[in-house]
């Protein structure tokens, strides 16, 4: 992977609930899961995201996007965050960009 | 009831702003506090944070931030867990609360500052949140250790050692106040939000996270990786910031990003390095620091650079290879001078830690080895004196860390010496070229006389090693010891050969007590003469006080006595002097072969190196 973005989660009990529903978010995209215990690394190339509704359904219960701040840690790459979806990027990731 | 998605108004509410009419905007936003240069002021209007969030998003997300990590302390302060923690452990987390706990207050001013000066409104917000956010990072880094102070004294230094002048207190103060007081805001936003908490801070409040867990403390693994979840918002002040300034001034850009990078990277090396290699118990460790400072550094924050259309900073290949030998000088550094830090510093060279570090770092039996086995004999020989230091070591003017840490002992590209430059007629001296050129850039910003100048400015009385100890505010009860009370080193003393035995120097008997760090002694022994001693093979470059009419063997069995039998074990061999590139004669004095206070002197063994 060489240009690895994407969110780092610290220790509780929604993490594998996250991780789940990011890989749901992005198929066809390879995710990377590194966990080190106190925290997981998830990466994917280039770009990822995540949706309120992917999390919801992986945690079952209601989620608000701004609860995850609470268990995100750090995060490689640049971040865009909506009530509905949050995406972790490179600007020159993006298509059209210069290599 | 339906509330209006917040991308449908947030953008509005946190972009009002007003135009001046009763007062000129300069004097509103002030150059030197708000730091314009050559961007257009029209440019700011773009500044546009990523991570969006609302005053009631945050009083929700940090309550229950705050429940969770106040809630683990309250149950874990009833059980005996923080007693079954390892002492080495105890230290990292009690270096991490002196060395932290007041930054985080100095940090929320930072924010102020921005918020105040920024010059959008939307920076001027979110730098609103990051003022609360430190606010938070303060109080929980002087509530968690205050618990502890009962059990332990040296957990009040969380509060007290920004307080004091102790050496690692001054390198830090030094290093914050330029990247958070001094600068005008938007040299603060690339230096703090996005250089330090995007690069650095990671590795302290996540990457030590997996150690702490690993070690039993749940409760400081939870706080810490609990506050950077509030720096992963608040950082984002960098990125914008950084966006518009690329775009105008990308010079300024890059130099603000490459010091920044060059001043942490060597505080790092001893705030958090020896805690991951020597400290954290070896079955807990993780990563190495090397491994921990390539994932975050390395990796993260040079893929983040490079995004913005910079480059690595010009010193990169320095930096890599420091990875390898900075945090191991200052390991043995600190170990070494340990009553004056204020936490237990574990020797962490057992014969499995040090196959460990051997596997970690293929140098360093070569480089720091045979230092430690002259410790090692000491201790197994119960000669502690000679584990302990009679003066102290020569400190950079710019990072105010020992010189000689900034490369390491048998490595010809980044040597044990000092990078000395004198300008309006006095000598500084400098660990590294980086730091040299740094202070050269900035030097009309920078006044903070290190631990030597203050020394033999007279400001520290008496000027022996008690004296500074007490100048640093260093009690008794709380002065450094070793965490295992040497146990460590005890499975060398059946192994060891009498060959092995390290020696003393020769000329122990008769300079010791005779402490370099002493005033002028009566009239007609000549003028004490302060110099930059470096002894072939050491890891560090010393003060030492040798007289005018010493002659320069005399001069040199000082430095030797330093150094000899401590860290370099004695051979059979006489002393060469060498001053300014040249061997100077054993029965000149010091006065008669040039040698000057402050000046750089190398002592080596005659015959050549080895």
């Amino acid at each position: 992977m060489s240009r690895p973005v994407g969110p780092v989660l610290r220790m509780s009990d929604d993490v594998d609930a996250i991780v789940a529903a990011i890989v749901d978010d992005n198929p066809g995209r390879e995710v990377t899961v590194v966990d080190r215990g106190a925290y997981t690394r998830v990466s994917g190339n280039g770009e990822l995201r995540v949706t309120r509704e992917s999390i919801e359904r992986h945690l079952g219960r209601d989620f608000e996007m701004r609860q995850l701040e609470g268990l995100m840690s750090a995060f490689a790459g640049r971040i865009d965050m909506t009530s509905e979806e949050v995406r972790w990027r490179l600007k020159s990731g993006e298509p059209g960009a210069p290599a | 009831m339906a509330r209006m998605a917040r991308e449908k108004w947030y953008d509005i509410a946190r972009d009002l702003d007003w135009e001046l009419s009763y007062v000129d905007y300069e004097e509103v936003f002030p150059e030197w506090m708000s730091g314009q240069g050559k961007v257009p002021r029209e440019a700011w209007a773009g500044w546009d944070e990523p991570y969006k969030v609302t005053y009631p998003e945050y009083v929700a997300t940090q309550r229950e931030k705050e429940t969770g990590a106040y809630s683990v302390k309250a149950v874990l302060q009833k059980s005996r867990i923080f007693d079954q923690l390892d002492e080495g452990w105890k230290s990292v987390a009690k270096e991490h609360f002196g060395a932290v706990a007041l930054v985080e207050d100095l940090a929320a001013y930072a924010e102020l500052r921005m918020a105040r000066f920024g010059l959008s409104p939307a920076w001027r917000n979110m730098a609103t949140f990051g003022a609360l956010d430190e606010t938070r990072h303060t109080q929980i880094s002087l509530y968690f250790p205050h618990a502890l102070v009962g059990k332990d004294p040296q957990y009040d230094w969380a509060h007290k050692a920004y307080h004091t002048n102790q050496w690692a207190v001054i390198a830090a103060r030094a290093t914050f106040d330029g990247m958070m007081m001094n600068p005008n805001v938007v040299d603060v936003a690339v230096q703090l939000p996005f250089t330090f908490e995007t690069g650095f801070t990671n590795v302290q409040f996540v990457a030590l996270a997996a150690d702490a867990l690993e070690s039993g403390d749940i409760n400081f693994a939870n706080m810490i990786s609990s506050i950077q979840t509030d720096e992963a918002r608040h950082s984002q002040q960098g990125g914008p910031t950084l966006e518009i300034l690329v775009e105008h001034d990308p010079r300024r850009a890059q130099w603000i990003i490459d010091k920044t990078f060059w001043v942490s990277a060597r505080l790092f090396s001893v705030l958090t390095g020896p805690g991951m290699d020597y400290y954290t118990p070896l079955p807990m460790r993780r990563q190495s620091y090397r491994e921990f400072m390539q994932e975050w550094i390395a990796g993260q924050f040079v893929d983040q650079l490079d995004d913005y259309g910079l480059k690595k900073p010009w010193y990169w290949d320095e930096f890599m290879a420091g990875l390898d030998t900075w945090h191991h000088s200052m390991h043995l550094g600190v170990w070494y001078w340990r009553p004056t830090v204020w936490w237990k510093p574990q020797g962490g060279v057992s014969p499995e830690e040090r196959d460990w570090l051997h596997e970690k770092y293929p140098h360093w039996e070569e480089q720091f080895g045979p230092a430690w086995d002259v410790i090692i004999g000491n201790i197994n020989d119960d000669r502690i004196e000679l584990t302990l230091p009679e003066t102290l070591p020569w400190l950079c003017n710019l990072c105010h860390l020992p010189i000689g840490t900034a490369g390491s002992p048998r490595n010809e590209k980044y040597p044990v010496r000092s990078y000395p430059l004198t300008y309006n007629g006095y000598t500084y001296h400098f660990c590294s070229r980086p730091c040299r050129q740094i202070w050269w850039e900035d030097r009309d910003t920078l006044y903070d006389p290190t631990v030597i100048e203050r020394l033999l400015g007279g400001q520290i009385r008496p000027p022996t090693v008690e004296g500074i100890l007490t100048w640093m505010g260093l009690t008794p009860e709380v002065r450094g010891e070793d965490a295992y009370g040497y146990r460590w080193a005890r499975p060398y003393a059946p192994r060891r050969r009498p060959g092995d035995r390290p020696g003393r120097a020769e000329t122990e008997t008769r300079d010791r007590g005779e402490q370099a760090a002493q005033t002028p002694g009566p009239a007609g022994q000549g003028q004490p003469v302060p110099v930059n001693a470096v002894f072939e093979d050491d890891f560090v470059t010393q003060l030492v006080v040798v007289r005018d009419t010493d002659t320069v063997d005399q001069a040199a069995r000082k430095v030797a006595a330093q150094v000899v039998g401590r860290r370099v074990p004695l051979r059979d061999a006489g002393l060469v002097v060498r001053h300014d590139g040249q061997v100077v004669r054993g029965d000149a004095t010091v006065a008669e072969s040039g040698i000057s206070a402050l000046d750089v002197v190398n002592v080596g063994w005659a015959g050549g190196h080895r």
